[in-house]
């Protein structure tokens, strides 16, 4: 049971819910960027919360499935397509041995994600199945490589309530809990922060995400390295904000202003270069709330 | 010690606010004894220089009562508490500039002798203060006054793995091929990369490092690439 890689894309690596329990190593946590597709993923073909997806950043991506198997494809709207014909998203599809799954131009988002039944099984590296480039853990889809799953599918199909479909074009807010050296701004520096509108610039990666605006006026740091949170905004010596992803480094030593709420992460992930966000103040109590209830529903554990 | 919001799942212990040659042992420490005390509900811990990030499962336990319990952890570990074991790692390097790509300036600035920099370099016993950046990079201090040099102002895009580098107090090894902006003053034929999985708890923090000096044979002879 597999899938061969016919076009390999631009970026399309194997991704889960992340590697833990080796920060202490240096490896960062990675797995996917949108945890929201992700979870719907792999929620509409009653897989593990945990199990392994293509992450495909910007189309341009043709597989073959070598057998019968169930699939559901989520997130960015890459013209997605099994043997040129479309195909709706956000619900399990059958697809037989011979099929051609292919992914095309940007309608919108940015990333697509394709979950079979059970997962995909590729080898798990230091109790992860994702990738990693950064780091050198894995690698990204080529030409003719072969993408293993179980040979094991549903067969009643589950689709999503419209009520919860996404919008990736309209303007984010990524909600901002105060932490780390939040209280070491001024006034003058958080006003400025919370009150302007960013775009994001093309520094945007797995890595992190760089915005475009008016910079803070920073003094030198004397900060030493510490611990990175997913979802911290540090702000550099040119006073403008990096937004830490799910590849970022461990530790790292610029001051940060904040951390994002990690479901507005998830819209992030769908945004292009040239969009536009707004920072607002989110308390921590609201946050653990939030991301419970998700848990809870995606049985998270 | 004080203990700091760090996102929604985690948050930060501070023991100190400078660099400070105790602190790896102590951190290490209160690493462990949060590992065998609150292991149901921590995910993930970094400790760096002076601080321990910490990452708990937000479905069994709130912001407020982890902090609590995380302090109150803390506050129980004693001195003689489960002192953890540090080992001292060698690591043999090859010192030249035909691998070392800043060692020539470096000893034009500082006015030192190949043999001169080398005796400082190796001849000190180095501590683990972090490990991160990337998988295995160990951040290790502090280097003699005498061979300290900044960072390049544009980083370097390609420094081979092995690659031994000086950036002001600290020293590291590149364990892959990566970019960085830290002096490459040698380099050492070991693979320390995750091309060995067994490498990834090579080092700790709070371990000695020593660096052996190797001849060019040696270095060869033992697999280095030039």
């Amino acid at each position: 049971m597999s899938f061969k890689v016919i076009k390999a894309g631009f970026l399309a690596c194997i991704q889960d819910a992340g590697r833990f329990n080796h920060t202490q190593q240096g490896m960062s946590q990675s797995g996917v960027m949108d945890e929201q597709a992700y979870c719907w993923a792999n929620h509409l073909l009653e897989n593990h919360f945990n199990d392994a997806l293509l992450e495909i950043t910007l189309g341009h991506v043709v597989l073959e499935a070598l057998d019968d198997t169930m699939i559901v494809v989520t997130g960015a709207d890459l013209d997605f397509k099994i043997n040129n014909s479309t195909v709706p998203l956000w619900q399990s599809v059958q697809i037989n041995s011979g099929d051609i799954l292919s992914w095309g131009n940007v309608n919108s988002g940015v990333r697509s994600y394709l979950a079979v039944k059970g997962g995909f099984q590729t080898d798990l590296l230091f109790g992860s199945r994702s990738v990693n480039l950064r780091e050198n853990i894995g690698n990204k889809i080529t030409v003719d490589s072969i993408l293993p799953c179980q040979a094991e599918y549903q067969t009643n199909v589950r689709l999503m309530d419209d009520q919860y479909l996404p919008n990736y074009v309209e303007d984010i807010i990524l909600r901002l809990l105060p932490s780390y050296q939040f209280n070491t701004f001024s006034t003058n520096q958080r006003d400025l922060f919370f009150n302007q509108t960013y775009t994001i610039s093309t520094a945007n990666n797995r890595t992190g995400c760089r915005l475009k605006g008016t910079p803070l006026a920073m003094q030198k740091s004397n900060l030493v390295s510490e611990g990175i949170s997913y979802g911290a905004v540090e702000i550099a010596s040119d006073g403008l904000p990096i937004i830490l992803l799910k590849d970022a480094p461990t530790i790292g030593g610029y001051d940060k202003i904040g951390t994002v709420f990690s479901l507005d992460l998830a819209k992030l992930a769908q945004r292009q270069a040239s969009a536009k966000l707004r920072f607002e103040l989110m308390h921590i109590d609201k946050a653990q709330q939030q991301r419970k209830l998700f848990n809870e529903f995606f049985s998270i554990d | 010690m004080k203990i700091v919001l760090a996102g929604e799942n985690s948050v930060i212990v501070y023991f100190g606010d400078a660099i400070n040659p105790d602190l790896p042992a102590k951190i290490a420490q209160a690493a462990e004894h949060i590992k065998a005390q609150l292991s149901d509900w921590v995910i993930d811990l970094t400790p760096a220089y002076t601080s321990l990030l910490v990452s708990y499962r937000l479905n069994l336990v709130n912001h407020h009562q982890f902090c609590q319990q995380l302090e109150r952890c803390l506050l129980d570990i004693k001195d003689n508490d489960t002192v953890v074991e540090s080992k001292t790692i060698t690591i043999p390097v090859y010192y030249h500039t035909e691998v070392g790509f800043d060692l020539a300036c470096l000893l034009e600035e500082k006015q030192l002798s190949l043999e001169a920099f080398i005796e400082l370099h190796s001849a000190n016993q180095y501590l683990v203060y972090a490990i991160g950046f990337s998988p295995n990079f160990a951040f290790l201090g502090e280097v003699d006054m005498r061979i300290r040099l900044p960072r390049l102002d544009t980083p370097r895009i390609q420094i081979p793995a092995g690659s031994v580098g000086i950036a002001n107090k600290q020293t590291a090894v590149y364990p892959t091929n990566s970019s960085g902006g830290w002096r490459i003053v040698g380099r050492t034929p070991l693979d320390l990369s995750l091309n060995n999985a067994n490498n990834a708890y090579r080092f700790n923090t709070g371990d000695k490092v020593t660096f052996q000096p190797m001849t060019r044979n040696e270095y060869l002879q033992y697999g280095g690439k030039l």
